[in-house]
């Protein structure tokens, strides 16, 4: 190693990370009462079940002769069975039953399903063509008569009754565990785990199942419901347990036999059961909206992490030491100094042609404990007709936001705390949703990365292009259609008439890109961003956009805002350039000047970062 | 650059997908590699450079034998890697290692990061726990993480730190060959010249190969001595960088340098004029060819 390497500085420590995953679940739990029920329904149940013998006030099997059948008494709460059972002590003994029953059988499900669904999944092929068909077949069984047979062939019993709803379920999660397993096994980890030389074995048990245990989870919680329905089923028949055995199915069973006498009786057990599957089923539900939360959260977080990191010196200072280029580093990025052609975008005196003017733009996040982040601190640009002004900046710079705040489409919790951001003077910071709408399709335009995914795929282009155009201009369809083949033709589609009626996955990703751009054009707007609209894009087909961007800008004369991560993108198309760094604009420059004497630390170290085919800069290391 | 015998021979290489056809059970074969051939010699970095689909990810992925040869020769040390059998020995794993994309998706999730490390020399028995611990952490230091990383999960590490510790799973096995599948195309522009500082290090120190695919001619004029240029399967022009990417011989390798930024806006104009001169000939061509 000739260079010392610096740190990312994203270091949390894992424990204080793991215990606010914790303490974050908890107050995602808190918050959804439904769920807090569930789990303290099972808490109580898994307590009643344990501490039985403690609880109950008889034995659940002893009798009393004296009074066989009664109803509620102050010794028998709840009444008695027919041989004097005291029922309310059957009630208490049949939650450890049931949760005994329904614990086992998804856990023999489990061990027989997840197996099955891994090595289907994951081997594919003929194993799971021939797998999948014996699947089937095993769900068009019905559940209870696979239950019937098991116990018409091994007895009746704990254990069998167990193998037999374990057996029931056992395919719903070999089916489950086999979609997962297919979508996660294509995935990277998995083949870099074959590279490392790990057995296949290891790779599905060791790599792929851990994946599996959130969808597993949720899967367990519904089912842990669903066999305890099964099992009361199957006592009520008589075919469950045995009748010393007690459980809530075999007391619904005796209620039926005393229906007239005892009309009562049926509601203890009918209560237990729909309260236990119920909460189970709740459970699930909780479990499952919790870890998709924390995935959400989870992202939304470090991403409002990433910027809120503290102004640590930048990795890019490693990067000038290896290169050995660039001026002596700044603390702080300092309001550019006006280059001779740049236009210092804060004086008062707002040139007539301005189309956008941004002012000391300030945007924050709203945390959920009322603090804020800010991810854009005070940016002020201006963009003129005509003009391409770039915005250059790696992942996490604002660069994005800045845009979307000008378009009126922050994300939900971010807002443009201060500053105005006025479209050929008038004001659209605090604009209702109604008028921002209006001036979105007219005054601005916008083309996002992927243009495959800003298309919608079950409407045709000219559909599309036809929706926009009727929704700025009183146009007949027709002329619409007439305009919207003048705008394919326009972004360089040939072929327009037969185009108009293809859907976007008949398009390249480059033709896409032009059609989405067509559709941005559609209100001829003042303004148009780009939205790292070309980075998906391979080198030949980006160019193609550009020179279109940059034909299309000196033939319409509107302005743009070209945002952009590339340093060639930027040389290739823009006037000027705005640098911004962690939500602070570094520095505002005329194209070239900012290419041959950056005026900040940060901008030379970019330029020193930027590797070029055309040219050499100094070989690493 | 050594007259020896290479590491990597690559022979007259093609492979083939089955594609599922129209109606879902007509499969036909669609050929994605075409006959491509070069040679990467001990401690050389060889640049594969292409537009998507060319068939350079394919070509890694045949030489990792995670896609099958369906006809040429990959050798490696002089041995037809065809001739291994259908399991891959583990001393061929060793030997040749691979660093992809994106790191987020090549750790897996649920598993702390160090672990890919210490499970990968299990397998390879190398060392005890506690020696496989030690090599782990060493191998953190080599790419410029602490300890402490070992134990992160991978959600709890930037992008730049994640492809550092896919770097070191790579190179913890000491292999002769890494494939590097567009190993730095995610990452932001510092991360990026960090993680190619880091390679090349590492390979000044430990003369290991690597087989560089990208589709950025500028991180292969960096990284690469010699390159490759694929497009549609076929190995349009290969040989030493600068004189590939100073002195174009074909045709598609001139058009994918004129598409390429430039890193300076001095002549962009001339730029713009000359592409779409090259648009309009190739235009041209083709009406010509149709009327023909």
């Amino acid at each position: 190693m000739s260079n010392a390497v610096i740190l990312d500085p994203a270091d949390r420590s894992p424990a204080g990370t793991q215990a606010r995953g914790v303490v974050q679940a908890w107050h995602r739990l808190r918050r959804q009462p439904s769920t807090l029920f569930a789990v303290v329904v099972v808490a109580v149940l898994v307590v009643v079940a344990v501490a039985a013998p403690l609880l109950a006030p008889y034995a659940p099997e002893a009798t009393d002769f004296d009074a066989p059948l009664s109803g509620p008494t102050a010794d028998h709460p709840l009444g008695t069975a027919d041989l004097g059972q005291d029922l309310l002590s059957q009630l208490i003994y049949g939650a450890r039953t049931a949760l005994v029953v329904a614990g086992g059988s998804v856990l023999v499900a489990m061990l027989i399903g997840v197996p099955i669904g891994l090595v289907l999944g994951y081997k594919g092929g003929w194993y799971d063509r021939i797998g999948s068909r014996g699947l089937d077949i095993a769900d068009a069984l019905p559940g209870l008569m696979v239950g019937f047979v098991v116990i018409a062939i091994l007895g009746r019993g704990m254990a069998v009754l167990v193998l037999a709803i374990g057996l029931v379920f056992c395919m719903n999660f070999a089916r489950m565990t086999r979609a997962i397993t297919l979508t996660e096994r294509k995935k990277l980890y998995v083949e870099s785990a074959h590279v490392s030389g790990l057995r296949e074995r290891q790779i599905v048990f060791g790599q792929v199942l851990p994946n599996l245990a959130g969808p597993l989870a949720v899967q367990a919680a519904v089912f842990l419901g669903s066999a305890i329905k099964v099992e009361a089923a199957l006592s009520f028949l008589g075919l469950g347990l045995g009748d010393d055995q007690p459980s809530w199915g075999g007391m619904l069973g005796l209620a039926a036999e005393h229906q007239a006498d005892r009309p009562l009786m049926a509601v203890a057990p009918g209560v237990a059961i729909l309260l236990t599957v119920l909460a189970f089923n709740l459970l699930g539900d909780g479990i499952n909206d919790a870890l998709s939360g924390r995935r959400t959260t989870g992202r939304r977080r470090s991403a409002v992490l990433g910027r809120l990191r503290p102004p640590t010196p930048p990795t890019l200072a490693e990067v000038r030491t290896a290169r050995s280029a660039g001026p002596a580093p700044e603390a702080e990025p300092q309001p550019a100094p006006a280059g001779s052609g740049a236009t210092p975008d804060d004086d008062v005196e707002v040139p007539a042609d301005t189309v956008l003017d941004v002012r000391d733009a300030t945007i924050v996040a709203d945390r959920p404990d009322g603090s804020t982040v800010t991810l854009v601190h005070g940016v002020s640009l201006r963009v003129r007709r005509g003009e391409i002004l770039g915005l250059l900046g790696e992942s996490g710079s604002g660069k994005s936001m800045l845009a979307k705040a000008v378009l009126g489409l922050l994300p939900p919790g971010v807002r443009l705390a201060e500053g105005s951001v006025r479209l050929n003077g008038t004001e659209l910071a605090g604009c209702s949703e109604r008028e921002l709408r209006a001036v979105r399709g007219t005054g601005l335009g916008v083309v996002l990365q992927n243009p495959q995914a800003n298309l919608s795929p079950v409407h045709t282009v000219g559909r599309q292009l036809v929706d926009v155009l009727r929704a700025h201009h009183p146009l007949s369809k027709r002329d619409a259609r007439a305009r919207a083949a003048e705008l394919l033709d326009l972004v360089g589609v040939n072929d327009v008439q037969r185009r108009l009626d293809q859907y976007p996955y008949q398009f390249s990703g480059g033709m896409a890109q032009r059609v989405a751009i067509a559709i941005a054009l559609a209100g001829e707007p003042d303004l148009l961003i780009l939205d790292e609209a070309t980075s998906a894009l391979d080198v030949t087909t980006q160019s193609q956009v550009l020179d279109l961007v940059l034909d299309l800008r000196d033939r319409l004369g509107m302005a743009i805002v070209n945002i952009t991560h590339d340093l060639g993108v930027a040389a290739e198309t823009c006037d000027r350039v705005a640098v911004l760094y962690r939500g602070e604009l570094v520095e505002v420059a005329d194209v070239v000047d900012l290419f041959d004497r950056p005026q900040q630390a940060y901008t030379a170290a970019l330029l020193a970062a930027h590797p070029t085919a055309d040219h050499d800069v100094e070989v690493i290391a | 650059m050594n007259d020896s015998q290479p590491l990597l021979d690559v022979r007259d290489l093609h492979v083939d997908y089955d594609v599922a056809g129209a109606a879902g059970w007509r499969r036909r074969t669609l050929t994605v590699v075409k006959g491509v051939s070069f040679t990467i010699a001990p401690g050389e970095t060889y640049g594969l450079v292409g537009e998507s689909g060319s068939g350079k990810s394919t070509t890694g992925r045949a030489i990792l034998r995670l896609a099958d040869v369906s006809g040429g020769q990959v050798l490696v040390d002089g041995q037809d890697v065809a001739t291994l059998g259908r399991r891959t020995p583990l001393a061929y794993r060793r030997a040749v290692q691979a660093v992809y994309q994106d790191p987020t998706a090549s750790l897996n999730p649920r598993h702390r990061v160090g672990r890919a490390l210490t499970e990968t020399l299990a397998r390879h028995g190398l060392g005890d726990r506690d020696a496989r611990r030690r090599r782990a952490a060493e191998a953190f230091e080599q790419v410029g993480l602490t300890t402490d990383h070992l134990t992160r999960y991978p959600s709890q590490l930037s992008g730049g730190q994640l492809q550092r510790v896919a770097v070191a799973r790579a190179l913890v096995l000491e292999p002769r060959l890494v494939v590097c599948d567009e190993a730095v195309s995610a990452l932001d522009l510092s991360t990026q010249a960090q993680i190619l500082a880091l390679l090349s290090d590492l390979q000044a120190a430990s003369g290991v190969s690597y087989l560089f695919i990208t589709h950025d001619l500028g991180v292969v004029r960096h990284v690469a001595h010699r390159v490759g240029v694929l497009r549609g399967g076929e190995l349009v022009e290969q040989g030493a960088t600068r004189q590939v990417l100073d002195h174009p011989q074909h045709e598609y390798t001139r058009a994918l340098l004129a598409a390429s930024p430039s890193s300076h806006p001095d002549g962009r104009d001339e730029r713009r004029a000359e592409r779409a001169a090259r648009r309009a000939a190739a235009a041209q061509a083709t009406t010509a060819q149709e009327a023909a």
